[in-house]
């Protein structure tokens, strides 16, 4: 379960985020959609502290991070609950697929090596890199690359996972088999929080949709309401806009 | 100047400068290692942003790099001695060897806190990120993370200040060091044959240097084996 | 034993005379050095026939030894060069009338060269290759394209590494001090032992190459910014 309540943040003196709520079930999809600027990624970062909010309350799981008051030690505590898949893969470059993977595992989270490389083997079979283990990320295309990350951040086994724009910068014919993985962990039960703006793939994948826009979550309910009858304004513009001018309807017939 | 020019002298001189290579060896090695020592307590306070000793390091590293090698030298082997002799200590007798080590120990230590400055910072923030997402303290991303990268980096920079400093320590004569050019010089005093000495020295010199750039490519290649393409631009 | 500041200023008012041979020193090896460094870089980026290990060997070789090493093989090697060739010619020279700077300079020079070349080689190969080929796309063929497009860009990219080979050769210059020059170390050196202070000579002179170091690192960043102002984007 993730819980966040008035998330404030500010970058010199502008207001990025203005006080967040939000609550997330244990094992749901969320996809958060909204133009470029809005905070998406801010609101990300601050769940686990890569950015430290201004004010509010950070909860995942049973570790709860007053922003005010926040130290060293809750900090670290929350960011083990935790692990993100960045939209620029940020594989630890001197490491191999399968060190990076362990990485986490025998530092974080303590494991003996031999437990962790059996576990590292078994994601990174996962999501279709078996053969690719003594690779360096130098080496890999950029899908692969995002499976390592995508490997690295399951292998943990967090009570969540944050995707920040996982598939933006690659190449549109490597998204498919990116996006293919995360639906397939999707149906794991593990609870995900993307930020994409793959209209198809969030509506397949998600449980629920946020639309954030100025700092603010603008709008948040079921994909088919979100894309089929959204009620803000805010987000039929965006939606529109997004899908290359097309008509509603058109995404209305492409829904379930 | 010198008698008629006898190439056959640069075979005899060779194997009795190369006996005092060991020397030249010994100033490199002891001022490499002291240079890292320094060079890493000297990167601290900057990359930690320490006031008032992080304004020290600056000027230290700016003089260092403002002034030639020689004037250093110097500036040890009178300043030294006259600061010990503020505590009634006499060092007008140590062996000048200890003022050249000395010297070039604190001129590699500059330059190699700013070689891993530049290393450090040149890690992308990214990796700093992942690793906290993985659950890594800070000590343990600047150990696992970091600092393996940032030696991959540094080394490269690094092998070529050694290299340089090799050749600055055929300046060490200039105080009265018993090193192969010091050698040379007494050679030279006692045959006046003085080109046929440089003429070895160079030799030696560049063998050396040839040998030392085939190790440091050979440990670069390995300590970059992560990266696309290991050739050095050097 | 203590320092005697007063001292340091008079070392520093006569030290600071010697400031235009430094300069002389430092100056003329890198001017010429420039154009040795050019033809040395082009022959090694064009793999010319014949010259390329000739100048692979010059670069190397210099860049392997240290630089007093040229300056003492040119000092004692040239003037024996030029009685060999003047006896065969039947000519009478007296290398003993031959300045030793002439030697000094000669010798510094082809240490620049080797060292410029270097420096100027590693700037044309970072320019990518897609210049070349627009270039070429132009209708440039390959002087032109290295004339016009490449030189240009890799010099401006290369002013940094200028700077430090600057920097190094008013440093190395120092090392004339040893065939008896009068430049800053040879000045400081007869301040030092005609006063039996030599701290105070030494740390005189010390401070002169530094503010000298710092006003060139100081100048060359200006440069840089207006040498390279076509790489930033947007508005100048
Ligand atoms: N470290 C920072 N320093 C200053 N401003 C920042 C910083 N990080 C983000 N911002 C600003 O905060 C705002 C929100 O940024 P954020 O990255 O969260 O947007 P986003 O919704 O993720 O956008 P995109 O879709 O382009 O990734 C932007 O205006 C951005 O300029
Ligand atoms: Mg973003």
């Amino acid at each position: 379960m993730i819980y966040l309540q008035g998330i404030k943040k500010s970058f010199r003196n502008q207001e990025v985020l203005k006080g967040i709520n939000l609550t997330i079930e244990k094992g749901k999809v969320v996809t958060i959609l909204g133009p470029s600027g809005s905070g998406k990624s801010t609101l990300l970062r601050c769940i686990n502290f890569l950015e430290k909010p201004d004010e509010g309350v950070v909860q995942i799981g049973d570790v709860r991070v007053v922003a005010e008051k926040a130290n060293k030690k809750d900090i670290m505590a929350l960011r083990k609950q935790s692990a993100m898949v960045f939209q620029h893969y940020n594989l630890f470059a001197h490491k191999t697929v399968l060190e990076n993977v362990m990485e986490g595992l025998i530092v974080a989270k303590k494991m003996k090596k031999a437990e962790a490389r059996q576990r590292s083997e078994q994601v990174l079979e996962r999501v279709g890199l078996s053969d690719k283990l003594n690779y360096f990320p130098s080496q890999l295309s950029g899908g692969q690359q995002q499976r390592v990350g995508i490997a690295r951040a399951l292998a943990l086994n967090p009570e969540v996972i944050l995707f920040d724009e996982p598939t933006s910068a690659l190449d549109p014919e490597l998204v498919g088999e990116v996006l293919a993985v995360i639906k397939d962990i999707a149906k794991e039960g593990i609870t995900m929080l993307i930020v994409t703006h793959e209209m198809q793939f969030a509506r397949e994948v998600s449980d629920q949709v946020l639309f954030m826009d100025g700092g603010v979550i603008v709008e948040k309910g079921s994909p088919m309401e979100i894309f089929t009858n959204p009620r803000e304004e805010r987000t039929r513009k965006f939606l529109k806009r997004i899908s290359g001018g097309l008509p509603v309807h058109w995404i209305q017939k492409t829904a379930y | 100047m010198g008698k008629a020019f006898d190439i056959t002298l640069v075979g005899e001189f060779l194997p009795q400068l190369v006996q005092y290579l060991g020397v030249t060896l010994q100033i490199l090695a002891v001022s490499t290692v002291f240079g890292i020592v320094i060079g890493i307590a000297a990167a601290i306070p900057r990359l930690f942003r320490i006031p008032i000793l992080s304004q020290l390091v600056v000027v230290y590293v700016s003089f260092i790099r403002g002034t030639p090698i020689l004037i250093q030298l110097f500036l040890i082997f009178y300043g030294v001695p006259a600061l010990f002799l503020l505590f009634d200590i006499d060092l007008t007798r140590m062996d000048p060897l200890y003022f050249v080590m000395i010297t070039y120990s604190l001129s590699n230590g500059a330059v190699f806190s700013e070689i891993f400055r530049g290393a450090i910072q040149a890690i992308d923030y990214g990796q700093t990120e992942a690793a906290y997402s993985v659950g890594m303290s800070d000590s343990q991303t600047f150990f696992r993370i970091i600092i393996p990268q940032a030696i991959g980096i540094a080394f490269p920079n690094m092998a070529n200040c050694i290299i340089s400093s090799l050749k600055d320590t055929s300046l060490a004569f200039t105080i009265g060091v018993m090193d192969m050019v010091g050698r040379g010089e007494t050679l030279i005093a006692s045959t006046a044959h003085a080109l046929e000495v440089y003429i070895s020295l160079s030799i030696i010199y560049y063998i050396v240097v040839l040998v030392l750039e085939k190790l440091f490519r050979l440990f670069e290649k390995r300590v970059n084996r992560y990266k696309p393409d290991v050739v050095s631009s050097a | 034993m203590t320092i005697d500041i007063p001292f340091m200023w008079t070392a520093f008012k006569e030290i600071i005379k010697a400031l235009p041979v430094t300069m002389m020193l430092t100056l003329i090896p890198l001017f010429v050095g420039f154009f040795i460094g050019i033809v040395v870089a082009l022959i090694r980026v064009y793999k010319v026939k014949g010259l390329l290990a000739i100048a692979n060997g010059y670069v190397s070789f210099l860049r392997g030894t240290p630089i007093i090493m040229h300056v003492m093989l040119i000092y004692f090697g040239f003037p024996l060069l030029i009685d060999a060739v003047a006896a065969k010619l039947g000519i009478s020279v007296q290398t003993q009338l031959i300045p030793i700077s002439t030697f000094v300079l000669t010798a510094l020079s082809l240490s620049a060269g080797a060292y410029l070349s270097e420096v100027i080689r590693s700037g044309i190969l970072s320019i990518p290759k897609g210049q070349v080929e627009a270039a070429y796309s132009v209708g440039m063929n390959t002087f032109q394209t290295m004339v016009r497009i490449i030189l240009p860009q890799a010099l401006a990219q290369s002013i940094p590494n200028f700077t430090n080979i600057f920097v190094g050769f008013l440093h190395t210059s120092s090392i004339a001090f040893l065939v008896s020059q009068k430049e800053l170390t040879g000045a400081a050196n007869i301040v030092a032992s005609t006063n039996l202070k030599f701290l105070e000579a030494y740390i005189a002179a010390g401070i002169i190459y530094w503010l000298v170091t710092i006003l060139v690192e100081g100048l060359s960043s200006l440069v840089e910014k207006r040498a390279t102002s076509y790489m930033r984007g947007g508005v100048r």
